[in-house]
Formats: structure tokens, C-alpha cells, sequence
């Protein structure tokens, strides 16, 4: 008997698998179309885990939903929900599924998305710890936030960052406890990250630095920790925001594609096999205005990604002899932001402060906004141009359009340093 | 009252007059951004403001509409009908 099959196999049910079987269905009204997915539910907002207004129930829970049953229906988009998919023989083009099922495909996508990175700490398994990446994650945390007085919450990335500011709008009792110096070191200056640490001390959340958890406490339940410096913590429930790790890549790696803590790909988002792309947190991507692989996992940069690979295997479905020609490259000056503790913070392009870069400081803390806009030399021939690649933004949201067209454009700031320095400087004028 | 921003749109030959974003909705995701950065961008609050309402063509609006993660931006047609999110 035949297996079952696709023209377009999508692993991954999230905003890149969804985008890209969105973006295929445009291109392509009659090929068929299956996202494959180890969650149960049509897409919604993981962004919308860590909001406010969701997470203290201001806005009704529904709105978590962006896709309806009847969006696939509508769209002949076949959804298999609660199956992982575990071994793949790319030169017959069969996937396997958890349960055994075989699906064909003539293109596959794989948007799998990463995982929660597990705490290793003893007793870091207990009841009460929680950490945040599907809707079941989050509504044990809102669940558990109702009856909970005391949180810790660990890591001081974007998730514990969002976590704090919302245990303690939930009137909880809230600690945060670092390994860094400060919040978002070394992306950030110490000046940012002590706005940040202000911020959130103001809201009455304590923080504890340069610290870790060596033990969990309590039987079933995680009732405190003991720190590396032996201090012991009461509480009744954990948050963890240590970071993520990719799924198993085993099965992938047996068939020849290149992974590392990631499915490598080029800047048409293609793997090293042929006819499989990838998309979203999971991809290391080559990036164009960087000239290197790098992954970035975010909203829009899955969003993104995933319209890209969806054209890009329209486009090779269509007219395989052309698809040279009929490629799309993703190329786009990416950008995250988060608010809390009435603060907003937003990255543009790449904010890694590395050795050849020069930060211009505009605004300040003292002035509760402060930027940081990181311009290298052109690496090219042209030298003497100093062009931007990326920027950090405390309060200033509203330059991050401007500097990602900066960015874009490559536009030469060489003469304009100091103008830049200056944060009534209005930036949109580099862009005439 | 819900804390919205209505900017009308007069682009000729779209079906598409009114761009609304709910600031209670918006949480600066900046998708929309992504999608068309000349119709929108951020504000200090780290709100979606638009400052192009006829900069985009239609099917680029709904994208833009499409790709909110909180749904925060509302669509309507010339008699008043929301076209997104439905």
C-alpha cells in the first residue's frame, strides 16, 4: 500500500510552520498541504504566555487563538496535532511518526521549534517548578499563581524578565536570582542593566546577583533553595528562564542534514538536503547582512522565515528547471522587544558586543532613556565607512524602525557620530 | 472603554478604509513592522502607531494584520464592516 503523502510536509505547528503553509497555499492553490505537530492545538500566541493582559486575565482567554479549525479546513490544510516525528529517510521521502504512521512528501519543512532547557539542579524536578514555552506551561503557572504567595524566578533573560514583572502584578512575592552581574549581560552595558535592575526593584521584586541554585528544598513540592553561597530561600513555587535547547536532531543528522544545536540552513532557509527547509527558533540561518550563520529565535523572525521557505518551495515545486532563478533570500534586520516594570526594551540586528564594534551612547539612565547603537567599519573595500548592525533601545521603541532601515540600507553614519550621540538627534534624517 | 487608535485610510481602489490598533492588545512584537515598515511603527510605549495608512496595498495589510500575535490590529472596509480578524 502507498503511504500516505504531500506535496508539502510541514513539521511544526508554530508562526514558521504556519506561515509557511499560509505562504504556500497563496502559491499553490491545489497541492496538498499537512503540518505536522507535537502540540494538540491549532496555532496560537506563545508570545502571549508571558503578556499581562493575558496572564491576569484581562483580555479573554480566546484571544490566544490566531488560527481557527476552520482556517485549515478553508485553507485544505491537513493538521495532525499530538505526534513528534522521529525518523525520516530523505531519499524515499517517508517520515515516520511517533506512532508509527508513514507520511510522503515531495517538500518538507522543518519548523520544530526548540524546548525549555531542564533544570539540573537536585530536586530541580519537584512539583511547583515550572518553566514556559507551550499553553499547558502557561496556564500551570496562572493556575498555580492564584494560590501561591512566594516565587522565585531563575534566569534574568527575556522569560524571567516578563515572569517577575507578572508574579509580582499578581501580587506575589517575587525574588529573581541571576548568575550574571547584571540583567542581560553581556548583550547589555551595566548601564542598561542596572535600568533594568531599578526598574524592577521599584515594582518591589528583589533580586539576587552572581548567585545560583545548588539545591531545591522541600518533599514533593519545591518549598525554597539553598544558594551557592549557602543562603536559603522560602517559597512555594519556582519559574525557570534558563534558556533552550534544540528537540532530538539525531534522526535528522542519520540522513545528512547538518545540525548543530540547530538545523543549519542558507539564506533561502534551505538545509543541506535536498528538498528540506527549515524555519524558526530551530534554524541557523546564513544572514545576509551579517555574512554569517546565526540563529535568533522570535516572533517575527519565525514569522518571517517560514513566508520565505514557503515560497521557496512553492517556487522549486512549480518550476523545478528555474527555482535558480525563482528564489527568495531572507534578508531582514530582525528585532525583539519586551516591556515590564514600566520599562521597554528593544534589540535591533545584532547586538553582540564584539571586539570591532563601537557603541554610541545616546540618552542616558539618568534621563530614563538610554540607546546603544553598535557601528562596525564596512568590512568591504570602502574604508572609512562606519555603517550600523545593530542597537539596544531602554524607552526609545519608537527609533527601532528607523535604525532597522539604517541598518538595511547600509547607510554610512562616518560623519555623524556625534549626532548620534545626541538623543534629540532625530535619526530619520541619516535615511534622506 | 477600550484604549484604541482608529486611522482612516483613503488609498485608491482599496476595499480597505479604517486601520485600528488596540493599544491594550499591543504588546510591540513589531510583526506588523516586519511585514510593512511604512505603514507602521513603534512609539516609546512600545505601542504599533501607523504612520503610512495608505503606504501598503491590501493583501500587504492583511498580512501585516495576519501576523499579530495578539491580534492587535482590526481591519475595516468602506461600510464598516471588519474584514480582519473575523
Amino acid at each position: 500500500m502507498e503511504p500516505e503523502k504531500y506535496k508539502y510536509l510541514i513539521i511544526g505547528g508554530g508562526a514558521a510552520g504556519t506561515s509557511a503553509a499560509d505562504t504556500i497555499r497563496q502559491q499553490d492553490a491545489s497541492g496538498t498541504i499537512a503540518i505536522v505537530s507535537d502540540e494538540i492545538h491549532p496555532l496560537y500566541s506563545r508570545v502571549m504566555l508571558s503578556k499581562p493582559s493575558f496572564f491576569l486575565g484581562k483580555i479573554p482567554f480566546d484571544q490566544i487563538w490566531l488560527k481557527g479549525k476552520e482556517w485549515y479546513d478553508n485553507n485544505r490544510i491537513i493538521f495532525i496535532g499530538g505526534k513528534m516525528a522521529v525518523s525520516l529517510d530523505a531519499k524515499q521521502k517517508i517520515l515516520v511518526l511517533s506512532d508509527g504512521r508513514q507520511i510522503g512528501y515531495e517538500k518538507l519543512l522543518l519548523a520544530t521549534g526548540v524546548r525549555t532547557k531542564k533544570w539540573t539542579v537536585p530536586g530541580g524536578d519537584k512539583k511547583s517548578i515550572y518553566s514556559l514555552r507551550t499553553l499547558e506551561d502557561g496556564q500551570a503557572i496562572m493556575e498555580a499563581i492564584k494560590t501561591a504567595k512566594k516565587t522565585l524566578v531563575i534566569g534574568g533573560g527575556f522569560i524571567g524578565f516578563e515572569m517577575a514583572d507578572l508574579c509580582k502584578l499578581a501580587g506575589l512575592d517575587t525574588t529573581m536570582i541571576l548568575r550574571e552581574s547584571y540583567f542581560w549581560e553581556p548583550t547589555l552595558d551595566r548601564a542598561s542593566g542596572e535600568m533594568i535592575e531599578t526598574a524592577l526593584q521599584k515594582s518591589r521584586i528583589k533580586i539576587i546577583k552572581n548567585s545560583e541554585v545548588v539545591e531545591v528544598l522541600g518533599n514533593e513540592s519545591a518549598t525554597g533553595v539553598i544558594l551557592k553561597d549557602g543562603t536559603k530561600l522560602d517559597c512555594e513555587m519556582i519559574i525557570t528562564g534558563i534558556g533552550v535547547v534544540p528537540p532530538d536532531l539525531e534522526f535528522l543528522q542519520k540522513e545528512g542534514i547538518a545540525t548543530r544545536n540547530s538545523i543549519l540552513s542558507n539564506e533561502y532557509m534551505e538545509t543541506s538536503a535536498s528538498d528540506i527547509w527549515t524555519a524558526g527558533d530551530i534554524a541557523e540561518y546564513k544572514d545576509l547582512l551579517l555574512e554569517e550563520n546565526i540563529q535568533l529565535g522570535n516572533w517575527v523572525n519565525a514569522h518571517e522565515q517560514g513566508r520565505i521557505a514557503g515560497l521557496n518551495m512553492a517556487a522549486s515545486a512549480s518550476a523545478p528547471a528555474t527555482a535558480g532563478q525563482s528564489k527568495t533570500p531572507f534578508k531582514f534586520v530582525s528585532f525583539y522587544t519586551t516591556q515590564g516594570a514600566g520599562l521597554t526594551v528593544a534589540f535591533v540586528g545584532d547586538v553582540r558586543p564584539l571586539p570591532n564594534r563601537q557603541v554610541v551612547l545616546r540618552g542616558s539612565p539618568e534621563i530614563n532613556s538610554y540607546a546603544r547603537i553598535l557601528i562596525v567599519d564596512n568590512p568591504s573595500t570602502n574604508s572609512g565607512r562606519e555603517e550600523l548592525v545593530g542597537a539596544t533601545l531602554i524607552n526609545r521603541s519608537s527609533e527601532l524602525t528607523t535604525i532597522a532601515k539604517l541598518i538595511e540600507n547600509n547607510v554610512d553614519v562616518s560623519a555623524h557620530i556625534s549626532e548620534l550621540s545626541d538623543p534629540n538627534f532625530v535619526l530619520k534624517q541619516l535615511l534622506k | 472603554m477600550a484604549n484604541i487608535k482608529e486611522y482612516v485610510r483613503n488609498k485608491e481602489g482599496s476595499n480597505i478604509s479604517k486601520i485600528v490598533v488596540d493599544r491594550d492588545l499591543c504588546i510591540g512584537a513589531a510583526s506588523c513592522i516586519a511585514v510593512s515598515g511604512a505603514t507602521y511603527e513603534l512609539d516609546n510605549e512600545n505601542k504599533a502607531v501607523v504612520i503610512g495608512a495608505d503606504a501598503a496595498d491590501d493583501a500587504t495589510l492583511m498580512m501585516s494584520a495576519e501576523s499579530c500575535p495578539t491580534k492587535a490590529i482590526l481591519l475595516y472596509d468602506k461600510s464598516g464592516n471588519k474584514v480582519f480578524p473575523k
